[in-house]
């Protein structure tokens, strides 16, 4: 009697979950790292998505390649962002943009089959909305945020510089910089992965 | 005497999400400062009295830079940290819960709260692998760290020395990690069960109600 | 209880792993397989456990494997999980949940158990395995021996028919192992069936009924007990084996006062806050000796090697090379450390530039001389990470060596590996010291010890 195992099922097994937990735990560590940048400048919290971006690429495209499967990368995203929440250290607004992310990514790969680089790349754009909800309460706070530092008497020029920093223009920076984090940080793992992991044999 | 309360992780999600709501209604001061003190108290009972006090001064000196320090800084400082402290007094409550959740709350017994809840069985093995994992890249870091010390490996390069070793261990403690977990019947469809029970105490339904009553005071009282 | 019938088996489709393999054992048998490294003696553990062909992707095989009257094939892990429990060596990372307690019961909840019982099973395990100091404990604290005994533990919790232990005691030391032979014992008492893959057999010989010898992927020999046991020691070489007999160590102890060539450790003193790990530690060792340092755990091996590497501060005491003293980035600079896992010394993308990191004025020619030593130069421009174990051991060796690196450690070099694998390590250790280097050895392979070491420094846990 012979048994060959042939192509793999699309159903999630013990060592695909297992997988992308700890990829998850790798993937919430880049965001400490981010975190503890962001919170020098507020600049640098609008960045914040950018540097994730740049980072997290190395988590992501390895559990891409290890586990080519519907929902994996959902999975890793979320349990991320659950993390996040729970800890108190981001808003359910940030829990909000990690389902639009990670479901969007999904929906790509889907549609890419899975294993092509510009496929996993186009999700991985998605992917990095997840990070947007960071800073995203600094527009949707703004007119709270200008109606109680306006009663606290602050110099003019100080308020415009605020104004300009939470300003609908701030928000296309925003976007655009978490575009050119994950096509940079797609570039950063694709030159990892040729030059360590394909040829270590690991993916 | 001093025996320590419990909350269930499940009031600690609910309050957590009702803080949420309470930081963005944005009301006044001193609907979000009881609150907080409201939940210190929580932290308090919970065991953790050192930390309860240490984040009330914190809160305290956040209030005081907010409304008195940085109006009369100088502008850099000021607008480097004004956005930033306003936002973290405001999430404050959050913060608060969730250091208490870490603290006092076992895995074990979160993981029964979201079964309890029924959220999906493989997403809940990768939560819990995910925190499983964590002391793990502490001890690895350490490993790595040292072996860059001994390398005279520096500065940036660390960071990017870094990479490969913890990539590849964890693709292993992944192959090894699910190895042992299959052979303990991990991916076995019938619904798991738990040596841990989770009841709501008293303490439970008096926070939750509290937080509603909260929610509904930062809202209509701005 | 397992039957294997004309197995063929390859993880690629090109190359076979197992040729032909035929294996009965019957209930209650407890049977050994043992081999060189790369033999098969891990694949037919995970014949018996399912692990192939369900885990294993793309792989080829042929032929019928029954484990406790179950096809392992056409059955789930799931279900086989609960006749079958599996043993695997890395105790770091078997344990799924971060409390003893979680995972003493995690088998049985993952199986949708009754509470009740998982409690009444749980406590059946803790008394028949003397575990009572392991409940309630953070497993992070725990030590590796002690990890091994509650994956052990763990799996006796599910009460399978069959036990599949792969090199359990690859990574324990004499304690740990002494602990695991009782737990072994407690299964044969019961009566179970236990299948043990192992290189260490010293341990083993009082419980086996059979042994089985693999060769090159097909079964060369089977031995019975008494025929096992009274193997000649060439022909247990020639097969590759290690000894099946412990025997005492008589090596003279380490010199106990300072000196002027070599490395000399005056009245160290290391304590973690409160807890003192040793005090005035006091020896030397010279240029040319193998010095072992041997202890329990938890009586500051890593500490000690740490500090003299400098990657720790000592609280006390003097810690000299050839007369000098060295502080913390001295030492950094002198010494090197192979460490027990060794993935996580190698950064660079070939052996050439791993070489080349360590110093970047190193001459090629002296990069290459030390590469041939080594037996490297052919994989100059292979990736580390597929390299063997050894081959890695001697990259990092190698990297010390390129960045002129006079005190040279090794922490548990030998775990796991097969008796000429042992013995590589052995001359590549005695090669190290006859150049003139000042080599450390923590072990507690006691063959290992008869080969290649000089002196002893047993380290004995602190009573204040």
């Amino acid at each position: 009697m012979t048994a060959t195992t042939a192509t793999t099922s699309q159903k999630l097994k013990g060592k695909d979950l297992i997988t992308a937990g700890i990829f998850a735990a790798i993937y919430f560590c880049v965001f400490m790292i981010g975190q503890l940048l962001s919170a020098l400048h507020p600049v640098l919290w609008i960045l914040f998505p950018f540097v994730i971006a740049l980072l997290a690429g190395i988590p992501y495209y390895l559990l891409c390649a290890k586990v080519q499967k519907p929902g994996a990368v959902f999975i890793m995203g979320m349990v991320t962002g659950l993390i996040a929440v729970l800890s108190g250290q981001d808003s359910v607004i940030e829990g909000i943009t990690f389902l639009i992310g990670c479901s969007m990514a999904e929906i790509i790969r889907h549609a890419t089959k899975y294993s092509s680089f510009k496929g996993n790349m186009i999700a991985y754009i998605f992917f990095s909305i997840n990070a947007v909800g960071s800073p995203l309460p600094i527009w949707l706070m703004r007119e709270k945020f200008f109606a109680k530092i306006s009663t606290l008497g602050m110099p003019a020029d100080y308020i415009n510089t605020l104004d300009a920093l939470a300003s609908p223009y701030m928000l296309i920076v925003l976007f655009a910089a978490v575009i050119i984090g994950a096509v940079l940080g797609s570039l950063i793992a694709k030159g990892l992965f040729n030059k360590h992991f394909k040829k270590a044999g690991i993916v | 005497m001093d025996k320590e309360m419990h909350i269930d992780p499940r009031t600690g999600i609910i309050l957590l999400l009702l803080s949420n709501i309470i930081a963005f209604a944005q009301s006044v001061l001193w609907v979000n400062g009881s609150w907080v003190c409201i939940l210190a108290l929580l932290m308090f009972l919970c065991g953790c009295g050192r930390s309860a006090a240490k984040f009330l001064t914190a809160y305290l000196l956040l209030l005081i830079l907010q409304y008195k320090l940085i109006p009369v800084a100088p502008k850099f400082i000021a607008t480097s940290f004004s956005i930033f402290v306003n936002y973290s007094i405001m999430m404050y409550p959050c913060i608060i819960i969730g250091i208490l959740m870490i603290r006092k709350t076992p895995l074990r017994h979160f993981i029964v709260a979201l079964r309890k809840w029924h959220l999906s069985t493989n997403f809940i093995i990768s939560f819990s692998v995910a925190l499983r994992y964590f002391p793990a890249i502490r001890e690895e870091k350490g490993h790595i760290w040292d072996a860059m010390k001994l390398r005279n490996i520096h500065g940036l390069q660390r960071m990017e020395c870094m990479v490969l070793p913890m990539m590849v261990s964890a693709i292993n403690t992944a192959d090894e990690l699910s190895a042992a977990a299959v052979t303990r019947g991990i991916e076995n469809p019938a619904p798991k069960t738990s040596l841990v029970e989770l009841n709501m105490s008293i303490l439970d339904w008096i926070y939750i109600g509290m937080g509603f009553i909260f929610v509904f005071l930062a809202i209509y009282i701005k | 209880m397992v039957k294997i019938d004309h197995v063929y088996f390859g993880y690629c489709r090109e190359t076979d792993t197992l040729k032909d393999v035929n294996l009965h054992i019957s209930a209650g048998e407890c049977v050994l397989l043992c081999g060189e490294s790369g033999c098969g003696k891990t694949t037919v553990t995970k014949l018996i456990n399912g692990l192939i062909p369900h885990f294993a992707e793309n792989c080829s095989l042929q032929g019928e494997v029954t484990a406790a009257s179950l096809d392992v094939a056409q059955t789930e892990l799931y279900e086989l999980s609960k006749e079958i429990g599996s043993v695997f060596q890395n105790p770091k990372s078997q344990f799924f949940n971060l409390d003893t307690d979680s995972e003493l019961a995690f088998a049985l909840e993952n199986e949708g158990t009754d509470p009740v019982y998982i409690r009444a099973r749980l406590a059946e395990t803790v008394h028949n395995l003397h575990i009572e100091k392991l409940q309630r404990r953070n497993i992070f604290s725990l030590s590796g021996g002690e990890k091994q005994t509650l994956a052990f533990a763990s799996v006796y919790a599910m009460n399978p028919k069959i036990f599949v232990l792969d090199e359990p005691s690859a990574n324990l030391d004499y304690e740990a192992i002494e602990h695991l032979r009782e737990q072994i014992d407690v299964l044969k008492a019961e009566g179970h069936t236990v299948i043990i893959a192992e290189h260490r057999l010293y341990y083993l010989t009082d419980f086996i009924d059979r042994a089985v010898y693999l060769k090159n992927g097909q079964i060369v020999r089977s031995f019975t007990h008494e025929e096992f046991l009274s193997m000649p020691d060439e022909y247990r070489v020639a097969l590759g084996l290690r000894a099946l007999k412990p025997t005492s160590i008589d090596l003279p102890k380490v010199r106990q006062e300072g000196t002027e060539l070599g490395l000399s450790v005056e009245g160290l003193s290391f304590s973690y806050g409160k807890k003192v790990v040793f005090k005035e530690l006091t020896f030397s060792t010279s240029p040319g000796e193998v010095l072992a340092i041997t202890g329990p755990n938890g009586a500051g091996k890593t500490t000690l090697i740490r500090c003299l590497c400098g990657l720790l501060r000592e609280q006390a005491g003097t810690i000299r090379l050839d007369g000098k003293r060295l502080k913390l980035k001295g030492r950094n600079k002198a010494s090197f450390c192979v460490m027990q896992d060794v993935n996580h010394q190698l950064f660079s993308d070939s052996v050439w530039d791993e070489c080349k990191l360590s110093s970047r004025d190193c001459e090629d020619e002296v990069i290459e001389r030390i590469l041939n030593d080594f037996d490297l130069l052919r994989f100059k421009d292979k990736h580390p990470m597929t390299l063997s174990g050894g081959q890695k051991q001697r990259l990092a060796v190698a990297t010390a060596l390129v960045s002129n690196k006079k005190l040279l450690i090794f922490d548990e070099p030998t775990s796991g590996l097969d008796h000429a694998q042992m013995m590589v390590v052995s001359s590549v250790v005695r090669k190290l010291a006859d150049d003139g280097h000042i080599v450390l050895v923590v072990t507690h392979d006691w063959e290992f010890l008869k080969c290649a070491c000089d002196r002893v420094l047993e380290l004995k846990s602190y009573i204040g």
